[in-house]
């Protein structure tokens, strides 16, 4: 795979020498490394593992619709007292007059579009941001479905057996009463 | 596909028909009189079909971009939305369903199991009594 004049990969960590008895002695090999937590380096990047959708201002683009009344309470639930459907109709009229806004100014001074385009990159920002912070809502309503349709199958499964036992029952008596009628 | 990737969708649409708009009036815009000192604009003989382009697609595009605008409207007046508390609730509520139904078929299984071995049992005998009644040679 790697030519001559590329670099190799490094050679595997020598760790693999550790578990020459593990067929014999599950407990003379080392556990594996516990999970990470926190951020950690990967290719000179750094992540975290902490997944949270970071919030408009973290990334630097100023927030155009109301959070919720912030009395100390954590991100996703102020998020939660924000009225998605509200807001997103809002900002789109808001994207619409921008982009009239935009072709007035082509026309009559055409040298300004900088600010309107910005701005219209904004509300489109925005947007996606609010959309983005739905799908945890989403996930929590798959989960729903999922219990939901489990549950059903539980009883469906139930009712199965019930129904088997009950079958199995009656064919074990009218047996016994064939072979009681064959014997007398 | 889902509402929420409908509406991500929508909102790229609707990007791509404002920048396929102002790119389009621009490269095909004529050309514009600056100041009644400059000698009018020269105007090539332009084919007949050309100026009709250039009147009836600016219509065209503003009424895409209107509808997808109406269609954006209408995906988000249908997202089932609730509030996470009430979620919440009702994923403890499914999950203490899950558990009580799930012992209830446990419990179901087992008898049926053990009267799976009765039956089995009972099965062998019968047979075991069927083969002895043959008195072997």
């Amino acid at each position: 795979m790697a030519t001559g004049t590329s670099s190799s990969y490094p050679p595997p960590p020598p760790y693999y020498r550790l578990y020459k008895d593990y067929l014999e002695d599950p407990e003379s090999a080392p556990e594996p490394p516990p999970p990470v937590q926190g951020t950690y380096p990967l290719f000179g990047a750094t992540y975290t593992t902490d997944v949270v959708l970071p919030t408009l201002e973290d990334q630097g683009v100023r927030q155009l619709y109301p959070k919720g009344p912030s009395i100390g309470i954590t991100y996703a639930s102020s998020l939660f007292l924000v009225d998605f459907k509200r807001e997103l109709t809002s900002l789109n009229r808001e994207l619409q007059l921008h982009i009239l806004e935009l072709a007035d100014v082509l026309v009559e001074r055409p040298s300004q579009y900088a600010r309107r385009v910005e701005d219209i990159s904004l509300i489109f920002k925005n947007l996606h941001h609010l959309l983005n912070s739905l799908r945890p809502h989403q996930a929590r309503a798959t989960l729903i479905h999922i219990l939901e349709r489990q549950i059903q199958q539980r009883k469906q499964a139930i009712e199965d057996i019930k129904r088997r036992r009950e079958e199995a029952q009656r064919l074990l008596k009218e047996s016994l009463q064939n072979l009681d009628g064959h014997l007398a | 596909m889902d509402i929420i990737s409908q509406l991500q969708e929508q909102v790229n649409t609707m990007a791509l028909l404002a920048l396929n708009t102002f790119g389009t009036l621009q490269r095909d815009a004529p050309p514009v009189r600056l100041s009644p000192n400059y000698p009018e604009p020269a105007t090539n003989p332009s084919s007949a079909e050309e100026t009709l382009d250039i009147v009836e697609q600016p219509k065209m595009m503003s009424t895409a971009l209107v509808q997808a605008a109406k269609k954006f409207d209408t995906l988000v007046a249908a997202l089932p939305l609730s509030g996470e508390e009430a979620q919440l609730k009702r994923i403890a509520e499914l999950q203490a369903e899950n558990e009580v139904v799930g012992l209830e078929l446990q419990k179901q299984l087992e008898a049926a199991e053990q009267e799976l071995k009765q039956a089995q049992e009972l099965f062998n005998l019968a047979a075991d009594n069927c083969l002895n009644l043959k008195k072997p040679d």
